[in-house]
């Protein structure tokens, strides 16, 4: 892509997301999705193949209907209530219409449906920003009105996010897939949270960008965009398959490394809420996700497929040292022993 | 609610109706989000007028600006959609099924 659009469009992201979470007016919240959304519509379709065309033009469609749809909410409870603050939402119609217009733009169940297909046709790093950076403004909003809006509903929609991105994840062979059908796990858990203690949703949001970052970094270097050829990615740098199998399984919530951490505080403040039954719930359909989460781990690190064996070396020409990736990789993997500082920054 | 605040609910509400329920073509998806937005402008303009907020007077131009933008991004989509799949016809966008 013209390195000079590619900067128009990387900016334009950067200012849009920053319109958005340091508004406090809904115009101008509606204003900085609005630019979002259009820059990063040639980042998605640059390649111009016709998957890429298609998955710009249902990425378009489904953010547009819920940026109209946020600005009518807004409309709506002006209109009641006189003002356009973000904080002050109370009209119960623009509430609900808020829920579901967030819910279209993060990718929540059941809205869900464009995430698994936009992200398939995107290459790898324009997938990394698509799971990551455009998911900030609309978790802001939410934060922002949490107080008031209805907590059975958001509850429904993080226990059916988290079933289905569980669930339709087991039978994915695409990476990129796999790791949408993870993102919506991964907002069913920020979500079931919001409405009782919001610093745990960004506390979530935090640690799974560092981990999805880890994860798509990871896979662009070794050019993974299926299971098969996970299989192979072992001979091009053995190190970062290793590591790429802990990222994994701190993805998965497994203990000694950080993905544990925003679970387990999530499952004592729902207990502490008296949401028992919703947290076992919520536990036991996390465990549809380890599965290929282990499944993907397994095919890095512990088999090796029928080849013969001068197919196991490959010529490896270009060693480039990728720093980013190492030191989102050390964090998403050590930071659990931290979370007594971490809770208290929050 | 007032008369006039019912009569732009309804037109918001129908254009979005519009356009959950399309069926064959991208350009009535396109159409239906325009009026939409068109839907929000005149709300947007009678808001100053009633309220008494002239600072509020440019706001209407703004969402006009950006909506006009994003028809532009629609109709490119459009267009690179007949490049790539030969027509707009929504049923030809099947190449990423799970």
């Amino acid at each position: 892509m013209n390195p000079h659009a590619k900067l128009i469009c990387t900016v334009s992201l950067i200012m849009g997301t920053s319109i958005t979470i340091s508004s406090n007016h809904w115009i101008l919240a509606w204003t900085g999705l609005e630019i979002n959304t259009l820059a990063i519509i040639p980042l998605i379709s640059k390649s111009h193949h016709p998957r890429a065309i298609e998955a710009t033009i249902k990425y378009f469609l489904t953010q547009s209907t819920a940026s109209a749809l946020i600005l009518f909410s807004s409309m709506t409870n002006a209109w009641s209530t006189g003002q356009w603050d973000i904080t002050q939402l109370n009209h119960p119609t623009s509430c609900l219409m808020l829920t579901m217009a967030i819910a279209i733009k993060l990718g929540l169940v059941p809205f869900h449906f464009w995430f698994p297909e936009v992200l398939q046709g995107s290459s790898l790093i324009t997938a990394l920003l698509l799971s990551t950076l455009m998911k900030l403004p609309p978790i802001t909003l939410l934060l922002l009105t949490s107080q008031s809006l209805n907590t059975t509903l958001l509850t429904l929609l993080a226990i059916a996010s988290t079933l289905i991105g569980g669930w339709m994840g087991l039978n994915q062979t695409q990476t990129r897939k796999i790791l949408a059908f993870s993102s919506i796990s991964h907002l069913g858990w920020m979500i079931m949270i919001i409405s009782y203690n919001p610093q745990l949703t960004i506390l979530t949001f935090i640690l799974y960008t560092i981990m999805t970052s880890t994860v798509f970094l990871s896979l662009a270097q070794i050019k993974v965009l299926k299971l098969s050829t996970m299989l192979i990615s072992w001979t091009k740098t053995p190190m970062l398959n290793a590591t790429v199998m802990l990222t994994l399984l701190s993805l998965a919530g497994l203990p000694p490394l950080t993905g544990f951490m925003p679970k387990w505080l999530i499952i004592q403040e729902l207990t502490k809420q008296e949401m028992t039954p919703m947290a076992t719930i919520i536990t036991m359909l996390s465990l549809l996700s380890l599965f290929f989460y282990l499944r993907l781990a397994y095919h890095s690190t512990i088999t090796l497929p029928p080849n013969s064996s001068n197919h196991m070396k490959l010529w490896r020409t270009n060693k480039t040292l990728n720093t980013p990736t190492a030191i989102l990789t050390a964090l998403s993997t050590t930071l659990l022993p931290l979370s007594p500082l971490i809770i208290t920054m929050l | 609610m007032s008369p006039l605040h019912f009569s732009f609910y309804s037109a918001f509400t129908f254009s979005s109706l519009g356009l959950a329920f399309h069926r064959t073509h991208l350009i009535s998806a396109l159409l239906c989000l325009e009026s939409m937005m068109l839907s929000m402008f005149i709300p947007l303009s009678i808001w100053p007028v009633e309220n008494q907020t002239p600072s509020f007077a440019l706001v209407p131009i703004l969402m006009l600006a950006f909506s006009a933008c994003e028809t532009g991004t629609g109709l490119a989509m459009l267009v690179a959609s007949a490049r790539t799949h030969g027509s707009d016809h929504l049923h030809n966008l099947n190449l990423l099924q799970c």
